[in-house]
């Protein structure tokens, strides 16, 4: 193929930028479509589930929904693929096959590129990880770090910090004006999946005799999560032996999302007192949250207060959590010069 | 500075582009498939062998025959082949497969210390006193822990390194910091099942923590247990040495010597007695230490050694690490593997491997703590045990 046709071809060629999520995952395409599905897979278990499901694979809240007919996975547990069993290898390559489904048209049998957003600090070998898992439906493909992806996306390239709150991780990042290395970037383990089991904790500690379950303190939690003091008493509906019943757990929700910012302050004062001195005060005005963990009421505002004993402070929230980091990828790749893919 | 203008923006964002590439270019190049990395292995492991006996055997000829021209400038030649000789004699398995301590500049570490290569110790040190875990998993030396009937209620698990300190970086990237935090956390889940112990980490995150604030934090709770996991990171890029530490004076002769100095003079006066207690104290500590090294040791080499035969043994060492000193509680330091290795560290990059190897230690650690409460419980019934084991 000359090099005319095969530009020629690119221009056609549908670009894509992934965000491979803990609990959710996110694709936006050059052609306007963006889709996100739960992060999880599931195969049934039988045949007979199989006839249930009507499907031989499901992904997201179908697999959640059926999850008592399946072999359910969650294949990037704290926010990388975990290796070791074939399954949730084989679990990231169907989700991602699925993703681009969704945004691809049905006819289209050409291959994508695309640019995938996996957690800052994650192992080298768990890069090389999801690129071959995505390398079957890619013909050229980057990784990045998550957060430089949201920091793309919104235009944060110079002296600028974001924090991105997922399910499994809190991925921090400095921008100035390079790809930040590693010492830019900083991965706190306890994220939104530990707000959910201390959540749990909590709660069947208070409610012993009350029957829920880890999805539905989840559910809770994005709905009511909250820093600080709140709005209203958060109360939910939880069945006692079968009768739905009202449950206050205001204390429980505001100390659970509290237990986070420590390690979330420490971090970000931490990595902001390694940068120049000289641009401590502008990073300080700079600071992104994303993240579904961004969504906790009253957190930029409680970050601002003790950022603020440093100097001046100002915490910014990103504006559709969900798709920021998919859709900083896919202006990345629609910006990356043409030679550049040729070659990954 | 904020970009002001559009071609700012521009030249910005080309700076950042390449960049990308240039790292996706770098992830994807230099790393082998684990798989087609092994099998090359197989091949090298072979001439290595070899090449390491012919040094072996070059030395000894070269000592015996040249004598005057000796490296150590002649004064024991015949002390320096036997020394040599003895220490492979001493290990003879390892010489079959492991290269390693024959060209005698094994166990130097990078950073604050330097081990002794076993053949420059002195002449009546006994590496075999080091090497033999018999010797102290049987010893019946009077163990204070089962004189006092001593339990152990809370281990502290300490992940070195951490948050700037980055600990060994292998070839591909790997930080020390991240595997260790990991074997932590799931070495605590492993000896947290068994529900008797209380297991806490000193850093739960990639934070920075220096050593005094791990020995601050070991003293400040009620630790019974302390052990420090690390990872190696050798000159000899293709050695895998697992080893142990525990705190203790430098070598045998020192003690010695200590022991000769204290117990001069027959009468021991009441203004001593501060000094006795801590001295049994640090008796009561190095006993334990010890004891709990053999174990993770045995347990994680004889374990580890089944997956990879070029896996050497260094054994249990005596070392000044500040962290093991600081802690008053029984406490080691174990050197899990060595991420200098490419093969061990891309495997160390597996989760299984990683919980295999967890699962080594735990296995060691809860080995210990049953011999200890087997001491505790059994008495005499249990001495009578261990002495039919040992004939």
């Amino acid at each position: 193929m000359t090099k005319k046709s095969e530009a020629k071809e690119a221009e056609e060629k549908l670009i894509v930028g992934i965000d491979l999520g803990t609990s959710r995952s996110a694709i936006s395409a050059s052609n306007g479509k963006s889709m996100w599905v739960d992060s999880y897979v599931g195969w049934p278990k039988d045949f007979i589930a199989r006839k249930v499901v009507g499907n031989s694979i499901l992904f997201g809240k179908d697999a959640l929904e059926h999850r008592l007919s399946l072999d359910l996975y969650r294949p990037l547990k704290n926010g990388v693929i975990k290796e070791g069993t074939t399954r949730d290898e084989e679990a990231v390559k169907e989700l991602i096959h699925h993703l681009i489904s969704l945004v691809k048209p049905k006819k289209d049998n050409s291959k994508v590129r695309a640019v995938v957003g996996v957690p800052a600090e994650s192992f080298k070998v768990n890069k090389v990880a999801i690129r071959k898992a995505v390398s079957d439906f890619a013909e050229s493909l980057l990784v990045v770090s998550e957060p430089f992806a949201i920091a793309y996306g919104v235009n944060a390239l110079d002296n600028a910090m974001v924090i991105d709150i997922g399910a499994g991780t809190i991925d921090f990042c400095i921008m100035h004006g390079t790809v930040p290395t590693d010492e830019d970037q900083r991965t706190v383990l306890s994220a939104g999946d530990y707000i959910d089991q201390q959540l749990y904790n909590f709660m069947a500690e208070r409610y012993p005799h009350s029957d829920f379950n880890l999805n539905m303190v989840r559910r809770f939690k994005e709905e009511f999560s909250f820093i600080g003091d709140p709005e209203r008493a958060v109360k939910v509906n939880i069945p006692v032996d079968g009768r739905p019943t009202k449950h206050d757990i205001t204390e429980e929700m505001r100390r659970t999302c509290e237990s986070i910012l420590p390690a979330v302050v420490e971090t970000t004062l931490e990595l902001i007192a390694k940068f120049d001195p000289e641009y401590q005060d502008v990073i300080r005005q700079n600071i992104i949250l994303a993240g579904g963990g961004s969504q906790i009421r009253g957190i930029d505002k409680y970050l601002e207060n003790v950022l603020s004993e440093y100097g001046k402070a100002k915490v910014e929230v990103v504006e559709d959590p969900l798709f920021c980091g998919a859709n900083g990828a896919l202006s990345l790749a629609m910006d990356m010069p043409e030679d550049y893919w040729t070659e990954v | 500075m904020t970009p002001r203008n559009a071609a700012d923006t521009v030249r910005l964002k080309n700076t950042i582009l390449r960049g990308v590439y240039n790292e996706n270019l770098r992830i994807k190049s230099p790393c082998p498939d684990p798989s087609s990395g092994r099998r090359r292995k197989g091949g090298s492991r072979t001439a290595l062998v070899f090449s390491g006996l012919f040094v072996l055997a070059a030395t000894v000829l070269f000592v015996r025959f040249f004598p005057s021209m000796a490296p150590d400038g002649g004064g024991e030649p015949a002390a320096v082949a036997s020394a040599a000789a003895s220490s492979v004699s001493a290990v003879p398995a390892k010489a079959s497969v492991s290269p390693l301590p024959t060209n005698g500049s094994f166990p130097v570490r990078q950073g604050s210390y330097v081990m002794r290569p076993y053949d420059s110790l002195p002449k009546d040190f006994n590496t075999d006193r080091l090497l033999d875990y018999s010797l102290i998993l049987n010893n019946d030396m009077v163990r204070l822990s089962s004189v006092f009937g001593l339990d152990v209620q809370t281990i502290v698990i300490d992940p070195g390194h951490g948050g700037v300190d980055p600990g060994a970086i292998g070839v591909l990237g790997t930080k020390e910091k991240d595997i260790v935090l990991d074997l932590a956390h799931r070495l605590r889940d492993k000896l947290m099942e068994s529900g008797r112990y209380n297991v806490v980490l000193t850093r739960e995150g990639d934070t920075t923590m220096s050593l005094a604030e791990r020995v601050e934090f070991a003293n400040s709770g009620r630790t019974d247990l302390f052990i420090s996991l690390h990872v190696n990171a050798l000159p000899q890029k293709r050695a895998n040495v697992i080893e142990t530490y525990y705190y203790g004076p430098p070598t045998d002769a020192e003690t010695l010597r200590l022991a000769e100095q204290e117990n001069r003079g027959s009468g021991i006066l009441t203004r001593d007695f501060a000094n006795m207690i801590r001295k049994i104290g640090n008796t009561f500590k190095e006993q334990e230490s010890a004891s709990l090294a053999a174990a993770i040791q045995y347990s994680l080499f004889t374990n580890v050694k089944k997956y990879d035969k070029d896996t050497s043994d260094a054994g249990i060492k005596i070392a000044p690490f500040a962290v093991l000193l600081g802690v008053d509680a029984p406490s080691v330091l174990v050197e899990v593997s060595c991420i200098s290795k490419k093969q061990e560290e891309l495997k160390l990059n597996l989760p299984a491997y990683r919980e295999e190897i967890t699962s080594f230690i735990a296995e060691g650690t809860t080995r210990y703590l049953a011999r200890r409460n087997l001491h505790v419980v059994k008495g005499e019934e249990n001495d009578q045990k261990v002495r039919g084991k040992r004939s």
